[in-house]
């Protein structure tokens, strides 16, 4: 049996949801997503699973970005987010806080081949750190 | 209160001016009493010598009629005296204060002595002499009340005064002594009597006081004329160019630093001409923050939109990819093909529009500015400007990184293209270039066109430190605040501009 890996996603807008779906449907590995459209549902996936990544926007609604990535960290420590941005051009328009805290990046809008080598990247490095 | 608030409005002119007036009359009027004062004691110490004098004359006078004693004779010459020089009256006393002789009849025979101040200068209360010393003594009173001064001349005792006889003395001639004649006089006595004038000073003390109004006259006209030329001086140099001070700091105030304030003289010149320079200063770097301001907004503006067009343009971008992986036929492959091309041609319009700046403090970082350059020049492709502009960008990278503010910069690179477009509005080539110069250790920025030059009045002041940029036009203000970037950022510029084309330098240090 494949294993899942299991991704949470946290974005306010559905089709951002079903963009990675898509775009990670053709590939070898399964994922399991899941979605959350504000910040206390996903704090509430993260207790009750666990999670092999998250991707979160920098714009969720219930909470500052910053403060929902330190609520994660504290749940588990473990885990890699990655922080997603549609009004961003790069790493140099986050604060140094998040910079620190975020695995990656992910700038909107991505192609499919951007969303894959990204999460390849991230989890790769989590399971060398582990 | 209502009269400290007006005392706070009296201008600078009347205070100095009523500051005067009254240093002048307090001056003045010290100067004058003691002047006066003085005048009055000579006036007295004359009228004294004089009247001294005059005892001492009439005594002469009058010595052999004494001798001879020739009582009507003395008492006429008396009579004769008053009258002439402002003598009031004439007498003669003895010793012990009984008038002898005298101008005035009614008081012959009447005793003085007692009150006067002529006997207390030689005897005490008692008759007893403290004053041994005496000669040639000479005595003035003065009454003030009724202008008068008195002299008293003492007549000295002398041989020819107690030994001559004045008259025939039948009893000694009897008695046969060897003087015939027998005297009037003790031999004892010192001071036989006094020769007292009374001499009137009305005239002198009137002339006193007619030149004592004159001089307080004198000196409030002084002072007054002082204040006012004063007032009027102090109004031309001080109070206007104050005035129009004031007026310029409330204009500022209000936003207007477009109206000079009009020249002054000497220091409140000086103070005008900085007054002119501030205002320019303030302007220029006014209209840099409005600039930035303006740019900031549109950045906000285009953040909220980015964020629309970006999420549904990631379902775009993926799908068409999905749609373009798992099919078959040709054709739908390069339709879906030409839906993803054009999904990331708007995801490029979106980050080049995103790219204006966004901060709202000039933030100072370590940046590479090759992909600023390039950022830039990607959004002034769209203008319409440029659609007939061939750009040719050089850029020798890897360029050091330099401190700096990309948003400043983009701003200033983004003023440069246009200024540069504007001089070629039919066409033309525009060369941008930019490489490390290792010698001098800095990086240059180099943008050559063939256009027809920047306008002379634009280009004329803005290598002066001090120009005055409020009347510029656009393009005059647009290489101003480039300049001040650049000087922010320790950098130079270079300009030369031909008919021909137009050649830019901007260097800065690594």
């Amino acid at each position: 049996m494949k294993p899942d890996i299991k991704i949470l996603v946290l974005d306010k807008e559905e089709i951002i949801f079903k963009s990675i779906q898509k775009a990670l449907n053709n590939d070898a590995a399964f994922y399991d997503i899941t979605y959350c459209t504000n910040a206390f549902d996903g704090l509430k996936n993260i207790r009750s699973d666990k999670f092999d990544l998250v991707l979160i926007d920098i714009v969720l609604p219930g909470m500052n970005a910053m403060e929902a990535i330190r609520r994660i960290k504290n749940i588990d420590s473990t885990v890699p987010v990655v922080v997603m941005s549609g009004s961003s051009l790069s790493g140099i328009d986050f604060q140094d806080e998040i910079l620190n805290s975020a695995a990656g990046f992910l700038l909107k809008p991505f192609t499919t081949e951007e969303i894959k080598s990204l999460i390849l990247r991230v989890l790769k490095t989590n399971i060398a750190a582990e | 209160m209502k009269i400290l608030d007006k005392l706070k409005y009296i201008s600078i002119s009347t205070r100095i001016s009523i500051l005067l007036g009254i240093i002048i009359l307090l001056t003045m009027g010290v100067f004058s009493t003691f002047s006066l004062l003085k005048q009055k004691d000579d006036a007295i110490s004359s009228i004294n010598n004089n009247t001294g004098q005059l005892s001492h004359t009439i005594e002469k006078i009058l010595r052999f009629s004494m001798l001879k004693n020739r009582r009507d004779e003395i008492s006429l010459a008396l009579n004769n005296i008053i009258g002439n020089e402002g003598i009031k009256s004439a007498r003669i006393l003895n010793h012990e204060g009984v008038i002898k002789y005298s101008s005035r009849q009614s008081e012959l025979n009447k005793n003085v002595s007692q009150n006067m101040p002529l006997c207390s200068s030689c005897h005490d209360i008692n008759h007893n002499m403290f004053n041994i010393e005496r000669n040639n003594f000479n005595h003035f009173s003065i009454d003030e009340k009724n202008k008068i001064i008195y002299n008293s001349l003492p007549i000295y005792n002398a041989a020819e005064c107690n030994s001559g006889g004045c008259h025939y003395s039948s009893d000694k001639l009897s008695a046969g002594t060897d003087s015939i004649f027998s005297s009037v006089h003790n031999p004892s006595q010192t001071i036989l009597g006094f020769i007292e004038i009374e001499v009137s000073i009305k005239e002198v003390i009137y002339d006193l006081e007619t030149t004592r109004t004159q001089l307080i006259l004198l000196t409030v006209l002084f002072a007054f004329l002082a204040s006012v030329i004063t007032y009027f001086s102090i109004r031309y140099l001080v109070g206007k160019p104050v005035k129009s001070l004031v007026e310029g700091t409330k204009r500022v105030a209000q936003g207007d630093f477009k109206t000079d304030i009009p020249p002054g003289k000497a220091e409140l010149g000086i103070l005008a001409e900085s007054f002119n320079k501030m205002q320019n200063q303030l302007f220029r770097t006014q209209t840099q923050l409005i600039e930035s301001e303006k740019l900031a907004s549109v950045g906000k503006l285009a953040n909220e939109i980015a964020n629309e067009i970006n999420n549904p343009l990631t379902g775009i971008i993926i799908f068409s990819e999905s749609l373009l992986e798992n099919s078959n036929s040709n054709n739908s492959k390069n339709d879906y093909d030409t839906i993803r091309q054009e999904a990331l041609k708007i995801r490029e319009s979106v980050r080049n529009v995103l790219s204006i700046t966004r901060h709202e403090k000039p933030d100072f970082k370590l940046i590479d500015v090759a992909p600023v350059i390039k950022q830039a020049v990607s959004v002034v492709k769209k203008f319409s400007n440029f659609r007939n502009i061939k750009i040719i960008l050089g850029i020798a990278e890897p360029l050091p990184v330099i401190p700096a503010d990309a948003a400043l910069i983009e701003q200033m690179l983004l003023n440069f293209l246009l200024i540069s477009s504007e001089s070629m509005l039919t066409g033309g080539i525009l060369e941008i270039s930019a490489s490390y110069k290792e010698e001098i250790n800095e990086i240059e920025i180099y943008f050559h066109d063939t256009g027809k030059g920047i306008p002379e009045s634009a280009l004329r002041n803005i290598n002066d430190e001090k120009s005055d940029i409020r009347n510029f036009e656009k393009t005059g203000i647009s290489l101003v605040v480039c300049k001040d970037i650049i000087g922010m950022h320790q950098g130079r510029l270079n300009i030369n501009s031909t008919e021909t084309g137009t050649s830019i330098t901007i260097a800065f240090p690594v």
